[in-house]
């Protein structure tokens, strides 16, 4: 963030740059101005501009290379940059080429319409002609010169010396020297007194005259000076030589010198003419080069800036459609680019809140959800749904305990496609499935069934469930084992029946016994043997008869009485053997006894277990006909989640009728000559006083079979 | 998978005989061209060494023409003294250079010859005599003999060289690249003995 700050703004880095090449191009392009002050910086120009095109063309290859490997990736937004830069290159170049190209005619045409044959012909020519005019003033000056020398022609040295200003003087030389054969001056004149040494021809020089016997040339004294130097030979017995020196008047040596550096400026220009179309196509091909390089440059970075909140948002869009709700783009600059990040910046926020709330609302619906099932799973009624077509939805834990089968997973399948499954249940199930396809309102209904734990009742209520529109979506089975409850009326109701018995029929019972002795007592005397043997017999039966109605309301008090049991811990197969014990005597009967190992105990009253093992041994013993087997086991069995003692008692004798099991523990219910038909309401009574349950084993096909449960003792 | 690898050797042969039709020329005239110290000398004169150099110029065929066309040329003889260091890069005692100046004038068919130092001119009429006249170098003083320490080894050095950059602008690309302006020589050292 800090280098953010003190970094400077892409901008004014880009400005700088291109101040920067357009200040290396104009100083190039000076320095091919000749005379300019930078010509000599010329090649270092050139060769900084070259290496400054090969490192902006090394930044433009680097952000090719990176752009070619971000499309090869497939990365967001480089499909945009390729296409934008693609297109700014091909703007670019396209007029930028057409520039160059017509700017290399112009300078080939403009360099070539510099020469041509005229001008060359006229250039030569004004040449020739300034050396013709010298020439011709080089051979008049020879001529003047030689006349000089008849002067001289055997003049002593000491003459010659006199006459030497004087023929210098007239001939208008700036200085005249006379030479022996040998090169010795003899004698010299200039026209500045100053110089003391006259000019000396070179070897070169005297080479020709010996050759020639004179000497003409042109002699540049200084840079922009032009003399005239002329040598004769002075005729003699000794040969002398005559050198004078004459000036070229200012005006035609100034011609001459322009005629010639137009010449050599020309010739130059023409000899480098090759080098100088290339020079320039050099220069303007490295300021194409440069500027479009750079232009590039600049547009790759611009279109990343461009491109890069573009890209943002595309992996924005990418992350949400993935799910990550919690985009938060950085927004880069104030434009519509900006302003389209920040209403993705929005969205994504109403987005990632609706989302949110969305999953609350689900938590909720879920907690809800759970909350009642817990609720349906801990009621002690089974409650079950159903669907339109009576498939079973949704059951609760109670539906289980109360049929026994996992009613859950026959989820999906409707009541009579359990009846296949569970052929005991069939009966409650199809009634439950009649009510549930004719009933149109809530229904009622009391169902009474032989299930594996022997006669169950149900309560069931069902409610149709309709949608909005009215259309019967389902339905709602509500049901109730009330077999305990309906089992407690009617031994309350017997209760009751036996108590009032007892009272009103036990207390005429003892005035009519009595009474019967009484007429005995008085009227045995007083009748005949024959009739008092009759009275006699009468009264016996009497008194017998109200004994046996006397026990028989004794039988139903005992039966009414609520109990005043004494817990304690019971060690069953102890007792078993202690009540078997009592039996063994008789003969023709054989006890099996068959017990688990461990601990069977129970709390319980032991007078009443006891009782409930003598009903039971008498009703096998009187079924058996004295003679047969039976048999007792004690098991240790679980059951919804508690231990339980189980009292089994089998015998081998006719058995119970089909029509007798449903009622057989209810009171006055006997298969039997004699007995008050109490024995097994009062074992029953016992049982369920202690917590426990009995019913007939109706699996076993031979004989009668009992089955016990008692609640076990756990230590 | 033969076809490819002798299209490949094939175009390297065709590749190494361009650039060996390209180099030839270069190397065939290498020894034609180019300035060359033939000899020096060095001498006591007074209280100084001085060096007596003789040095030859050969002007390229691109050369003549564009000083047959106008263009000067510039010529730097360089001298320098050293003292060897065994330690250390030597050390340059005396370092300077004389400067010529050679141009054709078209009016006089003459070439001028001008040493930059002592703006003394000479005319020639011929090429050879111009370049003869810039190839000896004579009593020129190098070192003080005060600065002759006895044990120390002493080299004096001499280079000519063709100054590229005083070339007409359009000529020197070409002349940094072209290997007819590499006329410069090489450093040529002579032990300075007392």
């Amino acid at each position: 963030m800090a280098f953010d700050k003190i970094k400077p703004p892409i901008s004014l880095s880009i400005l700088v740059l291109f101040g920067l090449i357009l200040l290396l191009l104009q100083l190039m392009s000076s320095a091919t101005q000749e005379s300019s002050e930078l010509s000599a910086m010329y090649s270092w120009l050139l060769l900084v501009n070259a290496l400054g095109s090969v490192v902006l063309l090394g930044l433009v290859g680097a952000n090719i290379y990176s752009l070619a490997r971000q499309l090869k990736k497939r990365e967001a937004g480089s499909r945009l940059t390729t296409r934008m830069v693609s297109l700014f290159v091909v703007l670019a170049l396209a007029p930028a080429a057409i520039v160059f190209y017509f700017s290399m005619q112009f300078l080939h045409q403009g360099i070539d319409s510099w020469f041509n044959v005229e001008i060359d012909r006229a250039m030569e020519d004004a040449l020739e002609l300034s050396q013709a005019s010298l020439d011709q003033r080089m051979r008049w000056h020879l001529r003047q010169t030689q006349q000089l020398t008849a002067k001289l022609v055997e003049s002593s040295e000491t003459l010659a010396t006199l006459e030497m200003e004087n023929l210098r003087e007239l001939s208008g030389a700036s200085e005249m020297t006379l030479f022996s054969r040998q090169g010795r001056i003899i004698a010299s004149s200039s026209i500045n007194p100053g110089d003391i040494l006259p000019s000396l021809p070179d070897e070169h020089t005297w080479l020709q005259l010996r050759q020639n016997a004179e000497y003409v040339a042109l002699a540049p004294v200084r840079e922009d000076e032009l003399m005239i130097r002329v040598i004769v030979t002075v005729k003699g017995k000794e040969p002398q030589y005559l050198q004078a020196l004459y000036p070229v008047p200012v005006r035609i040596a100034d011609l001459a010198d322009s005629v010639e550096f137009a010449f050599v400026r020309y010739q130059e220009m023409h000899f480098l003419r090759h080098s100088l179309k290339l020079s320039f196509s050099l220069a303007l091909s490295l300021v194409l080069l440069m500027s479009l390089l750079a232009a590039i440059w600049v547009a790759f970075i611009s279109i990343r800036n461009i491109v890069a909140p573009v890209k943002a948002l595309v992996k924005g869009t990418q992350a949400v459609a993935s799910g990550h709700y919690d985009q938060e783009l950085p927004v880069m600059a104030q434009d519509d680019l900006g302003f389209l990040v920040e209403s993705f910046n929005e969205m994504t926020h109403r987005i990632a809140r609706a989302s949110d709330e969305t999953r609350m609302a689900g938590i909720e619906v879920e907690n809800q959800r759970a909350y009642l099932e817990t609720i349906l799973a801990n009621l002690t009624a089974g409650v079950i749904s159903f669907d339109a077509e009576h498939k079973i939805r949704t059951a609760n834990q109670a539906a289980y305990r109360i049929f026994h089968i996992h009613v859950n997973q026959f989820v999906g399948r409707t009541l009579l496609e359990l009846v296949q499954s569970y052929a005991e249940l069939a009966e409650p199930l199809k009634s439950i499935q009649r009510l549930l396809e004719q009933a149109d309102d809530i229904w009622q209904q009391r169902i009474a069934f032989l299930g594996s734990n022997g006669r169950q009742e149900l309560l069931c209520r069902g409610t149709p469930l309709f949608s909005q529109e009215g259309l019967r979506v389902g339905a709602v089975v509500v049901f109730d084992d009330v077999t305990d409850l309906i089992q407690a009326q009617k031994n309350a109701a017997w209760g009751e029946v036996a108590r009032r018995l007892a009272h009103e029929i036990k207390n005429p019972l003892t005035p009519i016994q009595l009474s019967a002795e009484r007429l005995q007592h008085k009227l045995a005397d007083k009748l005949t043997a024959v009739d008092a043997e009759m009275l006699q017999r009468s009264t016996t039966t009497i008194v017998q008869q109200v004994e046996a109605m006397k026990e028989m309301v004794d039988d139903f008090s005992e039966y009414a009485k609520p109990s005043k049991k004494q817990t304690v811990d019971i060690d069953l197969p102890g007792l078993v053997q202690e009540v078997l014990a009592l039996y063994a005597l008789k003969s023709g009967v054989k006890f099996k006894a068959d017990y688990d190992t461990g601990l069977l105990m129970i709390k319980g009253d032991p007078v009443s277990i006891r009782q409930v093992l003598h009903n039971l041994i008498k009703n096998a013993l009187e079924a058996i006909d004295a003679k047969g087997l039976i048999e007792i086991s004690l098991h240790r069995v679980q059951k919804n989640n508690t231990d339980f003692i189980e009292i089994a008692l089998y015998d081998d004798g006719p058995g119970i009728k089909d029509e007798q099991i449903e009622q057989i523990f209810e009171p006055y219910v006997t298969t039997k000559v004699k007995g008050t038909g109490l024995g097994l309401a009062i074992v029953k009574k016992i049982i369920e006083e202690h917590g426990g349950a009995i019913w007939v084993d109706t699996s076993r096909k031979v004989g009668a079979g009992f089955i016990i449960q008692l609640p076990a003792c756990n230590f | 998978m033969h076809a490819s690898v002798s299209n490949k050797s094939s175009f390297c042969h065709a590749l190494l005989y361009c650039c060996l039709v390209w180099l030839l020329p270069a190397l065939s005239y290498a020894d034609t061209f180019g300035v060359e110290v033939k000899n020096a000398e060095i001498a006591t004169q007074g209280n100084s060494y001085v060096l007596s150099a003789d040095m030859d110029y050969r002007l390229s065929a691109r050369a003549k023409e564009a000083l047959q066309n106008g263009v000067p040329l510039y010529w730097d003889i360089h001298i320098k003294t050293l003292q060897h260091r065994g330690y250390l890069w030597d050390k340059t005692l005396v370092n300077t250079s004389v400067r010529y100046r050679i141009q054709y004038h078209a009016l006089l068919n003459m070439y001028r010859v001008r040493n930059e130092g002592s703006r003394e001119l000479y005319n020639f009429s011929t090429l050879s005599a111009a370049l003869d006249s810039m190839s000896t170098l004579r009593n020129f003083r190098v070192l003080d003999k005060a600065l002759y320490e006895s044990g120390e080894r002493y080299a004096v050095g001499i280079k000519v060289t063709l100054d590229r950059d005083a070339l007409p602008l359009p000529l020197r690309p070409i002349a940094y690249t072209n290997p007819q302006w590499y006329l410069s020589s090489d450093w040529t050292l002579w032990p300075l003995t007392k």
